[in-house]
């Protein structure tokens, strides 16, 4: 199978994905207790208050009616209005994308090269004390929830040394403005993937230097650099990509702790803030970003992983 | 003129000695054959040749090679690197010049270059390590094992390559314990036994007229393929009509019919891809895309439960076949339970009964897997099959990986079986101890079918007369 074929197939699988994510979504939300009417008529509610705000809302409209309207919009990018404060969903999704797209994007790009570092360093160094470190420092550091971390982390360097801002509060949206107040975010979320994903580069390393293809590599006279980058490393990778795409799968998750914990006012934020005050609009839109964000990422990686190893699919 | 030059060479560990006071020289152009089994010393001598020697071995004594070694590694498809194209790794270690000289002496074709190394044949691969290796002009090649676990025909298109080579002026050092290959090829022959050299000499002299019990114990252990007694006729047991069975959208086999009668054996052989498998894998249910009939006793396979009975598997790989966290015992005699209702502890006595049989006795079979032999193994799930009572037992290549004695033992246990036997296997030499018809696939196609007498003796088919290994003999010089 080429490529092309390949990147088809997934591309389709990937739209069936996102309908059926969208779905789940739907029912979900529908499942969810309370009611934005009853949260909205406010604390003395009456009846006949709460039936208008519903059907105002048109929460009064069967479920099916109210799913085909909301896949229609969104098939036209149109998600919706927030029900809490009447502006566009689009508008809270464009508000919150900025801070969280710098977090994500910074934490995949310090991510790959650093985990692919650590890992070739400890498989290059099999079985020495550097090795033994990275190991134990590897599995420990996997082991500390984002949440427990970053308290740690804050009350460490951000109160107790005082050498970094505990929290984004003040800097708004221009993270990029403020680059000192993302060093702890980015160290909580590099924490965990860093360590699964050098592990699988170490192992994979270690497996490629001890194979028959590299002894022949070697003995054809080239260079120990070509040897471990050109010839192992490609091999090494292939178990590493998909494990970064399940990583950015965990990183939305982590993201929202992460916003959180550090006052950060991205998607994550508007999320939970939707959540509580019941915004059904705002949280369907945000389920569905994410899983489009999801099925991409997770395609790109699957191509990736396609390139890496052509023997992995459309043999046999 | 002389290019390698051994002298005195000595191998140890701290526990054993590996290579004990071997010498030989060996001119350019010249083939010298290192002959021993396993463990005799010859790749840790073919491994002095390029200065190498594995950790915690200690080498003294004097190598002398006069230019570069260039060592072909026994498995092709390991040695060439999966996620690389041909075309890049060659682009790595010689310029434009060397290596269209190289590709053209060992007729590797430029088409090749842009591919990956999965979607090359066996053969071409080997080609191409053999062009990388040329690459950098060495005086002397090592080719390790060359031609283990190829079928005749590759082992013919090996030997013609090597021998180009040679003529070429470079020296060639083979590690090999197939004589064929060494009578066809090697100007002189080096037989190792333990680490020392027991015969050395001309190959014609040493293995014609061989001075020491090893190397005529060697002669005589290479099969050897023997025609049959001609078969007598028998009503079709298992009745195959054009038979064409898909994988995806690819045919893999096209109209094949073959018949075979109660306790007879058919020996279905071909090159690796020919369809052999496939056909098997039809018979036993395990396939599901094919076209034609298969009938039993007159009748078309019913499908799932009556087929499992009524037609039996064993796998080439006999330790991947079994689950290695249960008991062999348990697995064997699960076939009983399974397949013919019987409680547990009848199916267990009567598995034990049977094991004993083959020689595997309760102690051993209540261990797990991991710890048995593969013959052990290979003979413990030709008896699970067994208890099924099958009308047709389906062997693939079973025989492969075992060696000579174990593999003896197998196939007598075999040749006493009351059901229809359907062996498939690249070696001629397995396949005449027992067939008593012989179909021969190419391609997907039969090519020859007929009385297993018929077919050795008087082979018609250009794969067949290869299979039988002329091609080999006729590279002799």
């Amino acid at each position: 199978m080429s490529l092309g074929r390949y990147a088809l197939n997934r591309l389709a699988f990937g739209v069936v994905q996102v309908v059926a994510v969208a779905t789940v979504v739907f029912l979900l939300v529908q499942a969810l207790p309370g009611d934005a009417a009853v949260a909205l008529a406010g604390d003395d509610p009456n009846p006949e208050r709460i039936e208008q705000i519903r059907t105002s809302m048109g929460l009064d409209r069967p479920p099916l009616e109210r799913f085909g309207a909301w896949l229609w919009g969104l098939a036209h990018l149109d998600f919706g209005t927030s029900i809490v404060s009447g502006r566009p969903v689009s508008a809270f999704l464009a508000d919150g994308l900025a801070p969280t797209a710098v977090l994500a994007v910074l934490t995949l790009v310090l991510l790959v090269p650093l985990s692919v570092m650590v890992g070739v360093l400890a498989a290059l160094r099999e079985g020495s004390r550097l090795d033994r470190a990275l190991t134990s420092i590897s599995v420990g550091l996997h082991s500390i929830p984002e949440f427990a971390l970053a308290v740690v982390l804050i009350a460490l360097f951000g109160v107790q040394l005082a050498w970094l801002p505990p929290t984004a509060v003040g800097v708004g949206g221009d993270l990029l403005g403020h680059p000192e107040v993302l060093v702890l975010p980015l160290v909580v979320l590099l924490a965990r993937p860093i360590c699964s994903i050098s592990r699988l580069v170490r192992a994979g390393m270690i497996e490629a230097l001890s194979s028959d293809y590299v002894r022949h590599a070697r003995r054809l006279g080239l260079s120990v650099g070509r040897v471990r980058f050109a010839h192992a490393l490609p091999n090494a990778l292939a178990p590493a990509v998909q494990q970064v795409a399940r990583t950015t799968d965990w990183l939305l998750g982590g993201v929202i702790v992460v916003e959180a914990v550090f006052v950060i006012p991205g998607l994550g934020t508007t999320l939970v803030d939707a959540v509580a005050s019941r915004d059904l609009p705002v949280v369907q839109g945000l389920a569905v970003v994410f899983a489009v964000t999801t099925v991409a990422v997770n395609l790109i990686a699957d191509l990736v992983a396609f390139r890496l190893s052509p023997r992995a699919v459309g043999v046999r | 003129m002389t290019v390698v030059h051994v002298e005195g060479l000595r191998a140890e560990t701290d526990t054993r000695t590996l290579v004990d006071e071997v010498s030989f020289a060996l001119a350019a152009g010249r083939v010298l054959a290192l002959v021993g089994e396993s463990g005799s010393g010859k790749t840790t001598t073919g491994l002095a040749l390029l200065g190498e020697h594995a950790a915690g071995v200690r080498v003294s004594g004097s190598v002398t090679v006069r230019g570069n070694a260039g060592f072909v590694p026994q498995h092709p498809s390991a040695a060439l690197n999966p996620v690389r194209r041909i075309g890049a790794v060659f682009r790595e270690i010689g310029d434009e010049a060397a290596i269209a000289t190289a590709l053209r002496r060992a007729r590797v074709p430029e088409e090749l270059l842009d591919r990956y190394p999965h979607q090359l044949s066996g053969g071409q691969q080997q080609r191409v390590v053999l062009a990388q290796v040329l690459v950098g002009e060495p005086a002397v090649i090592i080719a390790d094992e060359p031609t283990t676990g190829q079928d005749a025909i590759t082992r013919g298109e090996i030997v013609a390559e090597l021998a180009e080579v040679a003529r070429q002026g470079v020296a060639v050092v083979i590690l090999t314990h197939d004589l064929d290959v060494v009578r066809a090829l090697a100007d002189e022959i080096v037989v190792l036994r333990a680490g020392r050299v027991v015969a050395a000499g001309p190959t014609d002299e040493v293995l014609n007229s061989p001075r020491d019990d090893y190397t005529r114990a060697l002669i005589e252990a290479q099969p050897q393929i023997q025609v049959p007694p001609a078969a007598v006729d028998r009503e079709p047991r298992l009745d195959v009509r054009e038979l064409s069975a898909r994988h995806r959208s690819a045919e893999v086999l096209h109209e094949v019919s073959v018949a075979a009668g109660a306790g007879q054996c058919l020996g279905v052989v071909g090159r690796s891809g020919s369809g052999k498998t496939t056909l098997a894998r039809c018979v036993a249910g395990l396939h599901s895309t094919w076209d034609g009939s298969i009938l039993l006793d007159g009748t078309p396979l019913s499908p799932r439960h009556t087929q499992l009975t009524r037609v039996q598997y064993v796998f080439q790989d006999a330790r991947a076949s079994f689950d290695e966290h249960r008991t062999v015992l348990d697995q064997i005699a699960r076939t009983s339970v399974r397949l013919r209702g019987a409680s547990t502890t009848e199916a267990s006595a009567l598995a034990l009964e049977e094991l004993a049989k083959v020689g595997i006795s309760s102690e051993t079979a209540r261990r797990r897997p991991a710890s048995l032999s593969g013959g052990e193994l290979q003979r413990a799930a030709l008896v699970r099959a067994l208890l099924a009572r099958p009308e047709v037992l389906v062997c693939d290549e079973i025989t492969s990986g075992l060696d000579t004695i174990t593999q003896a033992g197998l196939l007598d246990l075999l040749a006493g079986l009351p059901c229809t036997v359907v062996l498939i296997s690249h070696d001629l030499g397995v396949v005449s101890r027992l067939a008593d018809r012989i179909v021969v696939l190419d391609k997907g196609k039969v090519v020859e079918h007929g009385d297993a007498h018929d077919v050795l003796s008087d082979p018609r088919h250009p794969v067949t007369i290869g299979l039988l290994g002329h091609t080999i003999k006729e590279a002799q010089k």
